[in-house]
């Protein structure tokens, strides 16, 4: 008796975890009566945009109920994360770009959208933008904007000390240099969950050496010398007073984020590196117009290689949702309709969707940080990032490795070879 | 035939016992045997919480003491244990000795000091300690005022541990609750004899109230020791496990392995690492209290 229960208990067990392969819910291609749930992350400013535009959605088809979640990004990972495992995620998800090896490496831990075309207009995106969203050939998810990391300056802390935004990276050292004085920073950079740190040093060392940090189907680019240069230029940062040091930044915030620090309020962290569809909630802690973007740093001779985008959001439909025609007529809705769009605006980036897109343009609502980012972005030669690089696991190595060279707990060699190591054997890993 | 109605008037049969355990029994099934015997046998998988997961016997275990991040957060796991535990035991029995005195107004003081307890460590806690450790926070505004150098108490590794040990320390309810109800145990007469015989109030502690609370005390000290192992929410919330991994327990590691690394299957043979380390320390403990108890019925005799 008492092998059996141990037996049953342990089959059970097994057959409990490793969901089966899905079968989707296939389309009935009617709209009907029900109720979705839908989630995503972000600031307040999107908070408000979305809750808006559902509520305009909610005039328009009362029968069909969208029941919003929302939060900060820190966490949100792990919430999505528990709630596949279990299959109790909601039918309509933001989703970031890493998720889709992370959650659908065989293309199936996703709705494949290419079965609710006739709800779900994708004409309105470009191959290569359409193309980010695809896992193992399957239609994953549909990329809300396309948007890379640029500076975001304090302009009232800059004129007050009659300074000029750095274009290259001598004159942000030099700034550094010169602010060290009155004790104040040119930017700021994190190890949190947004790792700003590497991401900086990385960018710098792409643009010296021409070679990409990682491929879009996950090859290390770098060499060991490239990490060890980009260990190198970070440490150079801190020397230089251009950042705080870690010591010096969690002592003076703790762990709280940059947009909610009293340094970066007050204007002493005078600058922030940071997503164009996510620099309203640094916007919102200022007073209004005080953030102004600058200028994506280069060489100083013409070089302004290496800096990055990717599709900075994704929406995607969950595997085990019941209402597949709905979900995706929801989606249409959030990325097609000019009206959602004027609502949302901004709030996610410069939405790729050419009609909304078309829209905002139309009605001179294309402006403001995210615009002005994605302009800058748009001239220059950029790499995309491999959705690798964005892997949680990676992020702690990377700053891991900046954490031991900010406390010289490590030079930047022996930082350099370890995180070489780390990340191929985790590549390894991944494609084993 | 009667009779036997009038002994068993509801006709209780033969199951009706097992019928009126069947929901503990259930409920013990259902969320403490099928976790436990699943954790383990996905604690010899790989296993990504999405995919079937891949029979791989030992090699969990095996990484697992390759491992720098693992064995790291072992060592900073036992430090904080062995730093908080001794202190909140004598934290909340000073307390619940000063809480035993007959005074007015007792059991207001009472359940002020059983608040932070109930606090546990939320949002507003973690708030509230970032506005009293924080570089220009409450406690080097206290600590120059008395003409001593401010600390960098989240920056410096060496310093970390310590807001996080403040915190629970601070949060010592129960065991005093428990000290509290075995002090009122203890006979005033003892204390009153002794009085008569000249017995100093320190001498009373050491004769009196330490070798009757030797029980309790022990109670006291295995439960903490358990809670202290398994520590995740407050270094998640206030430090986030650094600096330099200085507070990164095992319960965070499992944590990060399970959901945010997706690895799950190391996650579960790291919680049975973890189920083994408390179970070798408490097993230790009882050792040694042991000896002592035997010790002293040595010398009785």
């Amino acid at each position: 008796m008492k092998k059996f229960v141990l037996l049953a208990l342990c089959t059970a067990a097994l057959s409990a975890c490793g969901s089966a392969p899905a079968s989707f819910t296939s389309p009935d291609h009617t709209l009907d009566p029900c109720t979705l749930r839908f989630s995503w992350w972000g600031g307040d400013d999107r908070h408000q945009a979305t809750l808006d535009a559902i509520a305009l959605w909610g005039e328009r088809h009362p029968e069909i109920e969208i029941i919003p979640e929302y939060g900060g990004w820190d966490g949100w990972t792990e919430k999505v994360s528990s709630q596949l495992s279990g299959s109790t995620e909601p039918d309509v998800m933001q989703i970031n770009y890493d998720w889709l090896i992370s959650f659908s490496p065989d293309g199936g831990g996703f709705y494949d959208l290419g079965l609710l075309t006739d709800q779900l207009d994708l004409s309105q995106f470009g191959d290569e933008v359409i193309s980010f969203g695809v896992s193992n050939g399957i239609l994953n998810a549909v990329p809300v904007s396309i948007s890379g990391r640029g500076l975001f300056y304090n302009s009232d802390t800059y004129r007050r000390y009659n300074a000029e935004y750095p274009a290259t990276w001598d004159d942000l050292i030099a700034l550094g240099d010169r602010f060290s004085e009155y004790g104040i920073y040119p930017i700021d950079l994190d190890i949190q969950s947004g790792g700003t740190a590497w991401y900086l040093a990385v960018v710098y060392v792409q643009q010296t050496t021409g070679r990409d940090f990682m491929t879009l189907d996950g090859e290390l680019g770098f060499t060991e010398d490239d990490i060890r240069a980009a260990l190198d230029f970070y440490k150079l940062l801190e020397e230089h007073h251009v950042i705080r040091t870690i010591d010096v930044r969690t002592d003076e915030d703790g762990t709280a984020a940059l947009y909610q620090s009293p340094e970066f309020i007050d204007g002493r962290v005078a600058g922030v590196l940071e997503w164009g569809s996510s620099v309203g909630k640094y916007e919102l802690t200022l007073s209004d117009g005080v953030l102004e973007a600058g200028p994506l740093l280069s060489d100083g001779e013409g070089n302004c290689t290496g800096w990055m985008i990717k599709p900075s959001l994704l929406y995607a439909i969950s595997r085990n949702t019941e209402h597949p025609d709905e979900a995706a007529a929801f989606l249409d809705f959030m990325l097609n309709d000019p009206e959602a769009a004027e609502i949302l605006g901004t709030s996610r980036g410069i939405p790729v969707s050419k009609v909304a897109e078309e829209h905002l343009e139309s009605t001179g609502m294309l402006t403001g940080l995210a615009q002005e980012n994605d302009s800058l972005l748009e001239v220059l030669d950029t790499v995309t990032i491999s959705p690798y690089m964005e892997l949680p696991r990676m992020k702690q190595m990377y700053n891991d490795a900046i954490e031991k060279v900010s406390y010289g707990a490590s030079d930047t060699s022996a930082a350099a070879a370890e995180l070489y190591s780390g990340i191929t054997d985790y590549l390894a890993r991944l494609k084993r | 035939m009667k009779k036997r109605v009038m002994d068993n008037p509801v006709g209780v049969g033969k199951y009706t016992g097992l019928l009126l355990i069947a929901p503990f029994i259930a409920g013990f099934f259902l969320f403490t045997l099928y976790p436990f015997v699943s954790s383990f046998i996905l604690g010899l998988t790989d296993w990504d919480g999405i995919r079937p997961p891949r029979f791989i016997g030992l090699d969990n275990y095996a990484d697992l003491l390759k491992n720098s991040r693992t064995l790291d957060s072992l060592r900073v796991t036992l430090k904080y244990t062995l730093i908080l535990v001794p202190l909140k035991l004598a934290v909340s029995l000073l307390t619940a000795m000063v809480l035993n005195l007959e005074m007015k107004g007792m059991g207001v003081y009472r359940t002020i000091f059983y608040i932070p307890s109930i606090l546990g460590s939320n949002l507003a806690v973690v708030i509230m300690w970032q506005f009293i450790f924080t570089s220009d926070g409450l406690a080097n505004q206290l600590l120059e005022a008395v003409g001593l150098a401010p600390v960098g108490w989240y920056g410096d590794p060496a310093h970390a541990m310590g807001m996080i040990v403040l915190l629970r320390l601070w949060e010592f309810g129960s065991a005093m609750i428990i000290f509290l109800n075995a002090l009122r145990d203890i006979p005033r007469e003892y204390y009153d004899a002794a009085k008569v015989d000249g017995c100093g109030k320190i001498r009373c502690f050491f004769a009196i109230t330490l070798p009757l609370l030797k029980d309790v005390i022990f109670l006291n000290l295995v439960l903490q020791v358990i809670a202290a192992m398994q520590e995740f929410n407050a270094p998640y919330m206030i430090t986030g496990g650094g600096p330099m991994g200085s507070t990164y327990t095992v319960g965070m590691l499992i944590y990060d392995e399970m959901f945010r690394y997706r690895n799950a299957g190391y996650a579960n043979a790291l919680s049975w690492v973890l189920f083994a380390a408390i179970t070798a320390v408490v097993l230790i403990l009882f050792r040694i209290t042991g000896k002592i108890n035997g010790n002293g019925k040595e010398e009785r005799a």
